[in-house]
């Protein structure tokens, strides 16, 4: 099966990774997965169920070592920065020493601001992600099945591809405002722009043969839109909505560090304005650890989402 | 003998009549359209089993395809049941060679797909479902995804699919044409098993002559470049056919005198351009 999810966005400008994996890419191990392409009548179902398990068993076999090199690659850059700042000619304020980082950490932690803002930041990813994602979905399934629709929608959405959403930022400010409304804006504007194409290109890739057997199953046309080409566009689908969910977390903390009260980039931008680079430094790491779980949890879904498929995300 | 959906015309009529059919391509490089098929006419009983043979680019699957009405011909037209194809219809069931089978359904779902299109109720989907897994030797299969299954297992859900929508006509486009040659001997003998049970009319598609003959109660050859029909000759063995008829002399005989005549036409063809 051809199905593999492609991951144009157009987003290389602010794109990036969550959690460094290739979202929806085929991974390492998916092709051991993959059509065994022998036939073997006699007992095949046990012959490709025992090559899942190697590869679940590889998976895991991989864990360890992945834990242990990783741990010791990003101890290693901390030790270094933490080395310089023990240098004499480092400023303790302006380059904290870890220490200090996790003191801030504690700090944020038991007077209880660290959540507030957490929960701010969330909120609007929440909110923006569901907008952004129901809209892009609507709207790419439309423009990637109906060739009225592609006609339609196809030079809207080719018009916003190239502009990263951040571009936008002045004109929200102008006609939205600096308000709540204005920041979700934003959001859903950075997850529309991947999940959009996506969703259009997984309708777009449905191979003609299952059109044809669902018509010739007497399948209507609408009956073939929900019953063949939106399943067979769930992994792209998917991929476009984890890509949705990372460039609209960068967004959001672009959009807080405009003009907010509270959120993950509220608190960079004011600890960075008086010099609190230890509570800068720990709203970073903070960013990157809710990331990283939101990326998790998409990640589940989504496997959970393609598990008929030949190639996981 | 269950149901079938639109009626059966004049009652001793054929099933499927192509009438006139041509099919033109347009080239790139010329401005003469490449003929695909020339003056097709051609019409299978009701009940009969046909197999359409010739080697590959004589235009067989285009037709197949015209006959299910998923391409248009250039001119002329099919009449099933006394009713102009316009397009595909659940009346005439389709076996791609490619896989079709949906990956995102168990196979269960997928043999059930059909039926839900027509909005049968669903324990009694089920209980069709159940009824051609077990046919096809799926029933331990039912609720796994295709992905897990042998190509050979997958076309068995493809034809457990067609079977359980209940079509007047079978058409198949080379089925068996990417398995093993074991696995498709023993498809072979499954599909005669079904079809001796339900005698659907049946028109395959395939280049492989023993398969043609060892199936078929017809084989129409067609010749290439303009595709035309080039001799139809009954295979007159008898049924139920088993292994030993593929080595029994009146195989080998029929097989011999086949490809003699298909060696003869492919001479005269060669002399003729």
């Amino acid at each position: 099966m051809a199905n593999r999810p492609s991951i144009a966005t157009g987003e290389a400008e602010v794109g990036f990774s969550l959690t460094g994996a290739t979202p929806g890419g085929p991974t390492q191990d998916a092709t051991t997965l993959g059509p065994d392409g022998r036939d073997g009548s006699a007992a095949p179902a046990v012959e490709t169920a025992s090559a899942a398990d190697e590869a679940v068993l590889r998976h895991r076999g991989e864990f360890w070592p992945r834990l242990a090199w990783g741990t010791l690659s990003v101890a290693s850059v901390i030790g270094l920065y933490w080395a310089f700042t023990l240098t004499p000619d480092a400023n303790q304020v302006l380059t904290p020493p870890p220490p200090a980082v996790v003191e801030a950490l504690v700090t944020a932690i038991a007077n209880g601001s660290l959540w507030e803002h957490i929960l701010a930041s969330l909120f609007r990813v929440v909110i923006g992600f569901g907008i952004g994602a129901g809209l892009a979905v609507v709207i790419g399934c439309t423009a990637g099945w109906f060739r009225l629709g592609g006609y339609l929608l196809d030079p809207l959405i080719e018009a916003i591809r190239p502009i990263p959403a951040l571009a936008y930022i002045p004109l929200v400010i102008v006609w939205i405002g600096i308000d709540e409304p204005a920041r979700i804006t934003i959001i859903i504007l950075a997850v529309f722009k991947p999940a959009v194409v996506n969703a259009r290109q997984g309708m777009k890739e449905i191979p003609k043969i299952y059109v044809e057997a669902a018509e010739s199953l007497g399948t209507s046309k609408l009956g073939t839109f929900w019953r063949v080409a939106l399943p067979n566009a769930v992994p792209f689908i998917m991929s476009g909505l984890r890509i949705g969910l990372a460039t609209g977390f960068l967004a959001l903390v672009a959009a807080e560090l405009i003009a907010s009260s509270n959120g993950l980039g509220f608190l960079i931008s004011n600890s960075g304005s008086i010099l609190r680079i230890d509570r800068v430094l720990m709203g970073i790491v903070v960013i990157g650890i809710v990331a990283t779980i939101l990326d998790a949890l998409a990640v589940r879904l989504q496997a959970h989402l393609t598990r008929w498929s030949e190639v996981r995300g | 003998m269950s149901a079938s959906v639109p009626a059966k015309g004049a009652s001793n009529g054929p099933e499927i009549s192509i009438e006139g059919v041509w099919q033109r391509f347009q080239r790139l490089e010329s401005s003469t359209p490449f003929v695909a098929l020339q003056d097709i006419n051609l019409s299978i009983a009701e009940r009969r089993f046909v197999a359409i043979v010739g080697s590959s680019g004589c235009g067989k699957s285009t037709l197949l395809r015209i006959i299910a009405g998923l391409v248009r011909p250039t001119q002329g037209r099919v009449i099933h049941c006394g009713e102009v194809v316009q397009g595909p219809h659940r009346s005439r069931g389709f076996v791609f060679q490619a896989d079709a089978v949906f990956p995102w359904l168990t196979v269960r779902q997928n043999v059930e797909f059909g039926l839900r299109s027509r909005g049968v109720e669903r324990s009694e989907r089920r209980r069709i479902a159940d009824h051609w897994c077990g046919v096809v030797g799926l029933a331990e299969s039912a609720d796994a995804y295709p992905r897990e299954l042998s190509g050979g297992m997958r076309k068995r859900v493809d034809l457990a699919r067609v079977y359980a929508n209940d079509p007047d006509v079978l058409l198949m486009d080379e089925p068996f044409g990417a398995l093993d040659a074991q696995t498709k001997e023993r498809l072979q003998g499954e599909l005669l098993g079904i079809w001796g049970e339900s005698k659907k009319t049946v028109a395959f598609v395939t280049h492989d002559v023993d398969e043609a003959i060892f199936l078929a109660d017809e084989v129409v050859i067609m010749s290439s470049r303009p595709g035309q029909i080039a001799a139809r000759i009954p295979v007159d063995l008898p049924r139920p056919r088993t292994e030993d008829t593929r080595i029994s002399d009146e195989f080998a005989e029929r097989r011999r005198s086949i490809r003699k005549l298909m060696r003869e036409l492919d001479q005269q063809h060669g002399a003729a351009r």
